[in-house]
């Protein structure tokens, strides 16, 4: 098959006409204290201690930022331990018991519209950091660096393409809250001083297309947001990507998309910021799929933010019967990070648990069919990048800008011989870093 | 609630595969587009078809198979009838034993052919590490040996043969003995050299109208390089459109006649599309087929022999890693790219007009 190829069959039936089930209460919760970006914490409750929903009980340190971190229920403070995260790796994890009141703490008040309307750039990046709200749709960036951008911002984008087959977190949010992603993108295009607004969904979308401008036209008449529809291209939901199929705008690899007056953020993150602004609350619940060809029943889900996966496997009735070997992944299935044990907690930055049933791809000598030169959406040359790294060839590595790749993963997808190309590509990224 | 606990694997992503890709399909593919000009030239010739196809496909997968039973058992393997580096199963081979008989004339002697297979598939492909390393298209490398080494057998002048009650050379011999002239169409007329009967020729080459059928077959499902063929033909087309202008023969039709004739269609369907041995990127290949298609036409109307399409092929394989040099290579057009491309096809047809005058 020699073909530029950027479609993904997408599985995405299997969960996105059901609505979100409820599953916020569960027994505890796990609260990570160290992510991705964040080695180093401290914790300021102690075991036993009472703590309320909302209330800080400890700060992480990133690299050049620190964030609150939050607790997502009432209850009792309980033990450190290990447990996985989102990234594959263990991370401490505080556990805090459900006392099943749900008593918030006293600064989660409303905050009164006429007050925000008052807001400027600085208070927002405030507010936004003291909930320590970040990138919800993976990426984990914190997202007050980005409010507090310098640079004049014509367009603020929100990604609502969630172009990895099987998730359906980011659909279900728009559809069953409409209203809160909508009023995020204004709250952000206040901050940022900026007059124009765009939704970005994926073409065969139609319902997303229907709620929302059905909603900007009833509620929110003077607003003035564009919902653009975007074909079904896989990857999409890359920024640079989607700006270049929604405004026309190329933006080079290693520029920040500020620079051409454009900021994109996931609608999820959207929805966060209009909680953090109107509500003074953090992420404390977030929209989730499990879903996958190996689970009983795939489901979306409004979980707590801490709750564990197992619990919600179990939910969704475990997994089907007669499997020997499966895999676990955290994420979407192009990207998403497979982990050794389904004991993991959701963390606000994940969207999806995928269970896939195990298959062996039988690889074959490459071809050179193409196949993956032509899909590339960063328009390098894969195949030749992974004859580079046989060769360790760090010179030709360097040549063929193996640096580019956002490990999408569209290479080993579209491989004739079944190739893992992308491992590859991501080795030699590794070696010429 | 029973608790299965299935292994969890770790890998790392993506999970997911296209599905109904495989090199299979792409190799079969090939072979199915090749089914209807390999029914027209058993019909055509009979059973020295046959034969020749036959021998052909045998001595290739014959060599390719105890080629890789002697490797396991110098690695210390045991003997197996399907042993641990089996290759037959991707029908690669196959394809290359098919499209190597199809270039052959049909009284081509049985040991002749046996001869070129086994050494064009262990020469072009075994020694350079099999599938996906070959440097040299092996249907086109074991054709060219037939060439080389057998020419007296392989001359169609010296074994006039009476096929369907037509004796002859091929057209393009016609044409090689005066190229600048349309004698051969008076030989042969148009429909005749699209639909091919009564023609001369190796087995696969006259019916250009079962070539293009099959092209289609493998543009619709993907599993060749359209842009390969197309930029191939397309520059013989215009090249010999110019010189039929510039020799004042009817250029339309001296351009269909070098289009249509000989194996220019089959090598730039089946051959120049290898994609094996063609470059990686889109602007690659275009460059590639431009340049076969350029060899092919100088060989016609300057070489000794009549046909030059597997020499062209051969000669662009050669170049195929220069054109994917980490440091040019590029998988986008630019341009400035296509503005140098076109000056090099410029540049090509006043070569091929000025070399035309001092041959005249």
């Amino acid at each position: 098959m020699i073909k530029k190829s950027r479609k993904v069959r997408d599985y995405k039936a299997l969960t996105k006409a059901l609505p979100s089930q409820r599953y916020v209460d569960p027994e505890s919760v796990y609260i990570h204290l160290q992510n991705g970006r964040c080695k180093t914490y401290e914790l300021n409750v102690t075991p036993g201690q009472h703590v309320k929903l909302g209330e800080v009980i400890g700060t992480r340190f990133g690299g050049f930022f620190e964030q609150p971190i939050h607790a997502t229920i009432s209850g009792v403070v309980g033990e450190v331990s290990k447990k996985f995260h989102r990234t594959g790796r263990k991370v401490d994890c505080v556990e805090i018991r459900n006392d099943f009141k749900d008593t918030y703490h006293e600064s989660i008040v409303d905050r009164p519209d006429h007050i925000i309307e008052e807001f400027t750039q600085d208070d927002f990046v405030e507010i936004v950091k003291s909930k320590s709200l970040v990138g919800l749709g993976g990426s984990g960036f914190p997202t007050y660096i980005k409010l507090a951008t310098k640079d004049k911002i014509d367009t603020v984008v929100i990604n609502a393409v969630e172009c990895e087959p099987y998730l359906s977190s980011d659909y279900r949010l728009i559809l069953e809250h409409p209203g809160r992603v909508i009023t995020g993108l204004k709250y952000i295009m206040q901050a940022l001083g900026t007059k124009k607004g765009m939704i970005a969904i994926k073409s065969e979308k139609d319902p997303l297309y229907q709620v929302l401008t059905q909603v900007l036209n009833v509620r929110f008449p003077e607003l003035d947001v564009e919902v653009v529809k975007l074909g079904n291209h896989y990857p999409q939901g890359w920024e640079i990507e989607m700006f270049r199929w929604a405004l026309n705008i190329d933006i080079p690899h290693g520029v920040l998309p500020m620079k051409y007056g454009v900021i994109g953020f996931n609608v999820s993150t959207a929805a966060g910021v209009f909680d953090a602004v109107k509500h003074n609350l953090p992420v404390v619940k977030r929209y989730f799929t499990l879903t996958g060809d190996a689970i009983k029943f795939p489901q979306n889900y409004r979980v707590r933010v801490g709750a564990s996966v197992r619990e919600l496997i179990k939910l969704s009735d475990g997994y089907k019967d007669g499997l020997d070997e499966l895999l676990v992944v955290m994420g979407g299935p192009m990207m998403g990070t497979s982990m050794t044990s389904d004991d993991v907690i959701v963390s606000k930055t994940t969207t999806s648990v995928i269970i896939l049933k195990n298959v062996e791809y039988k690889e074959e000598p490459c071809v050179r069919c193409g196949s993956c030169v032509y899909s590339c959406p960063v328009r390098i040359e894969p195949v030749q990048i992974m004859n580079a790294v046989k060769r360790n060839d760090k010179e030709v590595m360097k040549g063929l800008e193996a640096f580019k790749c956002i490990e999408c993963g569209l290479c080993t997808y579209v491989c004739t011989s079944k190739i893992h190309v992308t491992d590859y590509v991501r080795k030699a990224k590794k070696l010429i870093g | 609630m029973n608790v299965a606990n299935p292994k969890i694997l770790r890998k790392t992503s993506p999970y997911l595969r296209r599905p109904n890709a495989n090199v299979s399909r792409m190799m079969s593919d090939v072979t199915i587009a090749l089914l209807p000009v390999t029914i027209f030239s058993i019909y055509s010739f009979h059973w020295s078809a046959v034969l020749i196809i036959a021998l052909s496909i045998l001595s290739m997968v014959v060599t390719e198979y105890v080629y890789y039973q002697v490797q396991d058992l110098l690695d210390g393997e045991k003997f197996k009838l399907k042993n641990k580096s089996y290759t037959l199963y991707n029908f690669s081979v196959v394809t290359s034993g098919l499209i190597y008989a199809l270039t052959l004339p049909d009284q081509t002697p049985w040991f002749v052919v046996v001869i070129g297979g086994a050494l064009g598939i262990f020469l072009a492909k075994l020694i350079f590490g099999g599938m996906g390393q070959n440097v040299f298209n092996p249907a086109a490398l074991a054709r060219v040996l037939v060439v080389i080494i057998y020419i007296t057998h392989t001359s169609y002048t010296q074994h006039v043969v009476l096929i369907d009650g037509n004796a002859g050379a091929t057209a393009l011999q016609i044409a090689s003995n005066n190229p600048f002239s349309i004698e051969a169409l008076q030989t042969y007329s148009f429909s005749n050299l699209l639909i091919g009967t009564n023609l001369p020729g190796s087995l696969g080459e006259v019916s250009a109208i079962l070539l293009i059928l099959g092209g289609v077959y493998l543009a619709i499902r993907n599993s060749f390089e359209v842009r390969i063929p197309l930029a191939m033909v397309g520059t013989v087309a215009i090249l010999s459109f110019a010189v039929g202008v510039f020799i004042d023969v009817h250029p339309l039709e001296y351009m269909l006649f070098h289009v249509l004739s000989g194996g220019l269609l089959f090598g730039a369907i089946f051959m120049a599309t290898d994609p094996i041995t063609s470059p990686i990127t889109k602007p690659g290949r275009i460059a590639a087929g431009f340049m076969m298609g350029f060899i092919t036409f100088i060989i016609r109307i300057f070489g000794a022999y009549p046909e030059g399409v597997v020499f062209s092929i051969l000669i662009m394989n050669m170049f195929v890693s220069s054109f994917d040099y980490h440091k040019w290579t590029n998988s986008q057009f630019s341009r400035k790219r296509v503005l140098w491309f076109s000056i090099v096809v410029l540049v090509s047809i006043a070569v091929t007009l000025v070399g035309v005058y001092y041959a005249k």
